[in-house]
């Protein structure tokens, strides 16, 4: 799934390790979010969009909209 | 800390899973290694053998828990990957077993000892880890 969040993550000056400890997750969960190679679970994508204070389809491309 | 050393460090489900891992390994390997040295040679070819085969198979049973308990421990990606490895692996495993087997009914091909399995199904594992690591 498209997305924002290694753009995101690098204004917020934060590692991909800094942003896995903040979210309680594992490194290579972010690494593969941001790589599109996953599509995090609704319950994550909340969190991600809680951490980064924007609506979750600000941050992830809703690929059901044109 | 360097990125490759932060690329190195394991979480405390990865670290646990690997101490699981070793120690079920070390008895599996020990207790083999104790019938082959001829340890259990007097309870060997008898039904008191089916003791040894059990405490074998014991450890295969342990790691197939310390497997579970790394999946519920750890965060969805995680989660994700080694549940797509376990089902190629054992998928991969029942296919070749059944082909085989099949093959010694139809074909003359030689026979291979049962134990062999659990070997296969972790060498399966190992060979496709890092495809499905890398795909989407």
């Amino acid at each position: 799934m498209k997305n924002r969040l290694r753009v995101l993550r690098a204004e917020a000056g934060w590692t991909q390790a800094d942003l896995a400890e903040k979210l309680g997750v594992s490194r290579q969960a972010v690494n593969a979010i941001e790589t599109e190679k996953h599509d995090p679970s609704l319950e994550l994508a909340f969190r991600i969009s809680a951490l980064f204070e924007l609506p979750v389809e600000d941050i992830f491309r809703n690929p059901h909209r044109g | 800390m360097h990125p490759e050393i932060t690329a190195l460090r394991r979480s405390p489900p990865e670290r646990t899973y690997i101490v699981r891992t070793l120690c079920f390994m070390a008895i599996y390997i020990l207790i083999n290694a104790a019938a082959i040295v001829g340890l259990f040679d007097d309870i060997l070819g008898q039904p008191a053998g089916w003791a040894v085969a059990v405490a074998v198979t014991a450890p295969v049973v342990g790691q197939i828990w310390a497997t579970l308990r790394l999946m519920a421990q750890s965060d969805e990606y995680v989660r994700v990957i080694v549940a797509k490895c376990f089902v190629l692996a054992a998928g991969g495993t029942l296919a070749l077993w059944t082909a085989w087997g099949f093959g010694e009914t139809y074909a003359a091909a030689t026979h291979i000892p049962g134990w062999l399995i659990y070997p296969c199904f972790w060498a399966i594992y190992a060979l496709v880890s890092p495809f499905v690591r890398t795909s989407h």
